[in-house]
């Protein structure tokens, strides 16, 4: 069923993607940039600390996603056993990590100007802690174990269990009182960002794809490879 | 303007720290899994050159993958 996205059949994409990507990625990355420093406005409230944004929530949507999407394989992986999913996950959990870290730290950067500190144990900063320890977790595991069978196991309930916390980022906002700011884009209902805004963040948004893109494509090549360099006395 | 530009109304320290965190992360992840792609390219090279000529073959025969790293990799050279 899913013998279109074995290693072998995906690998000389994987190499045309990553030229693709390398290709543009400069181009879109200075774009970005000019869009989020110089040509959206500052904010009337927050002036231009607002500019923080363009880098904290794209990093902070990409590390959401990439737990969902390590989440769903690992489902996946658990009904089918497909170990292909396996390597997938593996490949994606240091980006989510990676951009994990960086919204905690652009997040505490833009806290200290607009609410006097770099740290609150709020409901949105510790979630986001907790999605961080999840990756680490996750990681660590992968890492540490070495039966193949327990280790798809472990990480799969590891993932699972983890995703509990996703909602909780979601709405740990509408639920709780919380210093962090409410949603300012939904995806059913109206946003209440201005299209001044809306542009730059999705301009940054789309950087911070290519890039995680480009990532996860180098590191399951290096997958790919790793498992092959393994087989190849067998072939 | 290049001074206000940078400045950002005295917040230019936390936006461009911000940034500069982002880029420089981003650059040293990009550099690291480059480099351990290549070292794997490397010594899937070194396994496959250290076969017979005959399994050599049939390596490079039955794997799509062995192909394009060979190729690739003599591209570069």
């Amino acid at each position: 069923m899913f013998k279109f996205i074995s290693p072998s059949n995906v690998y000389i994409l994987i190499q045309k993607l990553i030229k693709f990507i390398n290709s543009i990625f400069f181009l879109f990355l200075v774009v970005g940039l000019t869009f989020a420093l110089v040509l959206s406005p500052p904010d009337y409230i927050q002036g231009d600390t607002v500019r923080i944004m363009y880098v904290h929530v794209p990093s902070a949507w990409l590390g959401l996603a990439c737990f969902s999407f390590i989440t769903i394989l690992s489902i996946f992986n658990f009904i089918f056993k497909i170990k292909n999913f396996y390597f997938i996950n593996k490949s994606i959990a240091p980006i989510g990590l990676l951009f994990t870290c960086l919204a905690i730290v652009t997040g505490s950067l833009w806290g200290q100007p607009t609410w006097g500190t770099w740290w609150a144990w709020d409901a949105r900063l510790t979630s986001m802690l907790v999605l961080m320890l999840f990756y680490v977790f996750y990681i660590l595991v992968l890492k540490l174990i070495k039966n193949e069978q327990l280790l798809i196991k472990i990480s799969s309930i590891v993932a699972i269990v983890g995703s509990i916390n996703l909602p909780i980022i979601k709405y740990s906002v509408e639920w709780w009182s919380t210093l962090h700011q409410p949603a300012s884009i939904k995806i059913t209902g109206s946003s209440t960002i201005h299209s001044t805004m809306l542009l730059p963040l999705l301009a940054m948004l789309f950087v911070f794809l290519l890039y995680a893109a480009l990532i996860f494509l180098m590191k399951y090549k290096t997958e790919i490879i790793r498992i092959k360099k393994k087989n190849i006395k067998r072939i | 303007m290049i001074t206000e530009f940078i400045l950002m109304n005295g917040y230019g320290l936390y936006i461009w720290l911000s940034f500069s965190i982002v880029f420089v992360s981003c650059a040293i992840v990009y550099y690291k899994t480059k480099k351990t792609l290549k070292k794997y390219e490397k010594e899937f090279l070194v396994e496959l050159e250290s076969l017979s000529v005959v399994d050599k073959k049939k390596a490079l025969k039955t794997s799509k993958v062995a192909q394009q790293i060979l190729a690739t990799n003599s591209k570069i050279n």
